[in-house]
């Protein structure tokens, strides 16, 4: 049975077992994986998955259900499962199915360019990354990760309002990560590129960026405990920016989950900073024309010189204060109930090269690497404190590699004591939370643990 | 599920172009998800998850396709496009299914899905209530309930056939206390491969109760001191330092690729006297057990240390070709969407003959953590960090205050040979734990032990 077939039957069971609006999420996804381990292909897979989402309103209640089986046996159980879970949900809070926005902007996520790359080409690559690592410096002992990955993902939206909106998006990834050796002396470091234009890949400067890195931290020692002036390097602040986007979203809010509640058109930050969820940027992993109601997506910023301006909204919360979606109904997959997220969301850059910061710090830290960020951080109360390594820097320049210590604070504390920002906005991997990204920091003082 | 005979196709496919091992893993797994937000009921979701998983090996390498359609034409696409990575001659390798059957050591009595969704939503509310109503300082209380069952058919060409069925379920309880414009939580989530007679099994109360005594005790503790000092790691849930300083490393995944801190170190010393660990997934009706692993070998009881001395790793069939070694029914993934590889089930370390008090007693000054939170580990260098989610100050033997905002952090060479007192009282603590193969139960656990020395990340200078 086609999908198309299978969703007009579902909506008209759906009607005779008494919903009223209904809608379908379709979620399809073919990924590639290639890994290398000491030049042979180590692990090869193809993945070919799709799944569907129903939702519906029975008796005034939004219920949820979803099947990886698409047949239509599974019309019944989508169903049933739908209504026993409308029927057991008692938030007071409406949740509705969305006739549409008026206008979607284009957006551009899907690079034909991309599925004309051989399977050779790719495996070339990758072969080629671990070898450029090795013959980068002796010192390399191991490539433990060096993959290149791929994922072409097609999401529609239909629902009894009328709606039907489809996107396709695909894009392309590499890892390496390498460990280094010098007598009992071992350091690993891991960089990636993430992508869908193949003609950004590029083994030699990948590599390198992998095996310098590890190299310098060589020979790290710890420090002794205090507070000191220190700059998050741009991938490590986007990090952090990312374990506490949780405090942006209405629905956290509203639950009495976020500090920022009362907060609107308050400073929370320093005014330098300024803080964009932008789902039209180019390049831009989380970029959409439409979230995962249907809303049209908006560009806007959430924090301006300092100002708090906005929550991320879905359908639900917004309604619920009285403010317009959006556009950030977020579904994590075709499992997920709908929830909130940014698209693409970065701290904006400031004017500041990241050389020159660090000419300026007399004495202090550079921070190049955080672990334990989905345990040391809690989006609620805002503390953090996370294993770490990086760099002492005095008189304006690097002294010698750190590790073995942790960094401390508080986040909502930290936005007001962020000195200057530079120039070097960068993204990181995305893990659910969308596209975030971050300059350099330079943070007034933060407690740095080590002997 | 799959009949033999497709099945057998398949795998004959799958081996066409000369691979020497060939695997299909069907799961058809139905997962129940509720949310409960302040009293209310915001989310309910339940649905199916249903695929194929083919693997094959050519020596130590793997290829593997996953796919949601198990029509027989669609699999034998599949297994061909996977096959299509090897280009040898097919070797002779005569498929015979024979279908095994398990001996169940894990015994359910109520399957969650005969269970009324509204009986699931009262125990939240009985968890909710105890909670809210624990003090005026809780603002707010979080549950969620999830159960999972989840029925595998493993086959491959060496005539492997089994089928096993497994049950889950947990209850997560999250309290937030409030004060003076600051927020703080605590959490408890127990859970077991079990149906629903897990929950007359345990008194939700009491983890409501300590849940929001948690977060109740942190929002009125101090800042943390930093620096370098003995640390009291209480029983249960403390085990994760185990988990994350040398359970990771002891997997083949790492062991195998030579870049484990522990690889080649079998029969040499890398924990104190006191120490021995045990990975066992066999425990009945524990979290992180189940009768076979997830590539149909039974699961083992494995002793990993053994009074200090490395006795052996945690190892799955590939790594196994790859570092000639047995393995011990340790090859786990979270779903058909992953490749199996070498994982921990039920780890932890083994009593000792010190009670919880001598320990404390003997304290002069350091760091009790009562309840610990996650944490991560890089097996490469061994570095380690997790979190403590409530902890308090020793001074002279006696725990004096609580504290806020700790991490713990050291090196998985060196933290195992700071132990120097491990109590009498094992009890395990659930968990989900995150590497290659996905995410999966399991449980962690320990006696209350202590560490002579390790880096306490703080926010206040040690006095």
């Amino acid at each position: 049975m086609d999908i198309k077939e299978l969703v007009d039957r579902l909506f008209e069971y759906g009607k005779k077992q008494g919903f009223e609006d209904m809608e379908v999420y379709i979620h399809g996804n073919k990924k590639l994986d290639i890994k290398i381990f000491k030049g042979e292909i180590d692990k090869y897979s193809l993945a070919d998955e799709r799944g569907l989402s129903f939702r519906g309103i029975y008796k005034g209640k939004m219920g949820y259900s979803y099947t990886e089986k698409l047949d239509k046996d599974s019309i019944k159980t989508l169903v049933t499962d739908a209504m026993d879970n409308a029927l057991n949900i008692d938030s007071d809070d409406e949740e509705f199915i969305f006739k549409g926005s008026k206008n979607y902007k284009e957006v551009k996520s899907f690079n034909k360019e991309l599925e004309n790359i051989s399977t050779k080409e790719k495996i070339n690559f990758v072969k080629e990354l671990e070898k450029e690592a090795f013959a980068l410096d002796k010192r390399v002992v191991a490539v433990d990760y060096c993959f290149y990955g791929e994922e072409t993902v097609y999401s529609r939206i239909v629902n009894t309002k009328g709606l039907d909106l489809e996107n396709n998006s695909n894009i392309a990834y590499s890892y390496i990560s390498v460990v280094v050796k010098d007598g009992d002396d071992v350091k690993t470091s891991g960089k990636y590129i993430i992508t869908n234009d193949f003609s950004k890949f590029h083994v030699k400067s990948l590599a390198k960026e992998a095996v310098d890195e590890a190299i310098s931290m060589l020979g790290a020692d710890s420090i002794e405990s205090g507070e000191y002036t220190t700059i998050l390097r741009n991938d490590v602040a986007a990090n952090i920016l990312e374990a506490f986007v949780p405090i942006f979203s209405a629905e956290n809010v509203q639950k009495g989950l976020s500090l920022l509640k009362d907060k609107i058109g308050k400073e929370i930050a320093n005014s330098n900073i300024t803080i964009v969820d932008d789902p039209y940027m180019e390049g831009g992993i989380a970029s959409s024309s439409f979230d995962a109601e249907g809303v049209s997506t908006k560009y806007k910023k959430v924090i301006d010189n300092g100002i708090l301006k906005t929550y991320l909204h879905n359908l639900k919360t917004a309604k619920k204060d009285g403010v317009e979606s959006t556009g950030n109904g977020y579904k994590g997959s075709y499992k997920s109930p709908i929830s909130i997220a940014p698209s693409n969301m970065y701290i904006k850059k400031g004017q500041n090269s990241f050389n020159k910061i660090i000419e300026d710090i007399e004495k202090g830290i550079l921070i190049i690497d955080v672990q334990g960020l989905h345990s040391g951080l809690n989006p609620v109360s805002g503390d953090f404190s996370l294993s770490a390594y990086g760099y002492e820097i005095e008189k304006g320049k690097i002294k010698r590699p750190i590790n073995q210590i942790t960094i401390a604070g508080n986040f909502f504390d930290m936005l007001k004591e962020i000195e200057v920002i530079a120039d070097d906005l960068k993204f990181v991997l995305p893990s659910g939370n969308g596209f975030i990204g971050s300059p350099s920091l330079k943070i007034k003082k933060l407690s740095i643990s080590g002997k | 599920m799959l009949n033999k005979s497709v099945i057998e196709a398949v795998i004959n496919d799958a081996l066409s172009t000369g691979g020497d091992f060939a695997e299909v893993y069907l799961e058809d797994k139905y997962n129940t998800g509720l949310t409960m937000i302040g009293g209310k009921v915001e989310k309910g979701l339940s649905g199916r998850d249903y695929g194929v998983g083919i693997r094959i090996f050519n020596k130590n390498n793997s290829i593997y396709a996953y796919t949601n359609n198990s029509s027989k034409e669609n699999l034998i696409k599949v297994a061909r496009e996977a096959a299509k990575a090897l280009s040898e001659n097919k070797k002779d390798i005569a498929i015979d299914l024979r279908k095994s059957s398990l001996d169940n050591k894990h015994f359910i009595k109520v399957l969650p899905n005969n269970v009324e969704k509204a009986k699931k939503v009262e125990l939240m509310r009985r968890a909710y209530n105890t909670a809210k109503n624990y003090d005026e300082v809780i603002s707010q209380v979080t549950v969620n309930y999830m159960d999972v069952e989840k029925n595998i058919l493993i086959a491959n060409s060496e005539g492997l056939f089994v089928e096993d069925k497994r049950v889950r379920t947990r209850i997560a309880i999250n309290a937030v206390a409030s004060k003076d414009g600051e927020m703080q939580s605590g959490f408890f989530g127990p859970g077991a491969h079990m149906g629903f007679e897990f929950y007359e099994k345990i008194n939700i109360e009491e983890y409501a109760k300590e849940a929001a005594r948690i977060a109740k005790t942190m929002i009125n503790a101090d800042l943390c001191p930093s620096g370098k000092m003995p640390v009291v790691i209480e029983n249960g849930f403390g085990g994760v330092i185990l988990h994350e300083a040398c359970g990771h490393g002891l997997e083949a995944t790492s062991v195998a690729k030579g870049t484990s801190i522990f690889t080649g170190k079998i029969g040499e010393k890398v924990a104190s006297d006191l120490v021995t660990v045990v990975d066992d997934g066999t425990i009945p009706n524990e979290w992180g057990s189940q009768n076979i692993d997830d590539e149909g070998m039974e699961t083992r009881k494995n002793v990993l240390i053994e009074r200090g001395v490395l006795k052996g790793y945690l190892i799955d069939k590939l790594n196994s070709r790859k570092m000639n070694m047995e393995p011990t029914g340790s090859g786990r993934r979270q779903s058909y969407k992953y490749a199996p590889t070498s994982r921990m089930t039920n780890t932890y370390i083994c009593n000792g003959k010190s009670t919880r008090e001598e320990i404390i007693e003997n304290t002069e000054y350091g760091l009790y953590a009562k309840y610990m939170g996650g944490g991560s580990v890089n097996p490469s260098t061994g570095d380690f960090n997790f979190a403590v989610m409530e902890g308090y100050i020793v001074k002279n033997g006696k725990i004096e205050k609580p504290v806020r905002g700790a991490t713990l952090i050291g090196n998985g060479r060196n933290i195992l040979k700071e132990i120097d007192m491990v109590g009498n009282n094992l009890a395990f603590g659930q968990g989900m734990c995150g590497s290659l193969s996905g995410s999966l139960p399991v449980n962690v656990g320990q006696p209350t032990i202590r560490v002579r020395s390790i880096t306490v990340g703080g926010r206040k200078a040690k006095k």
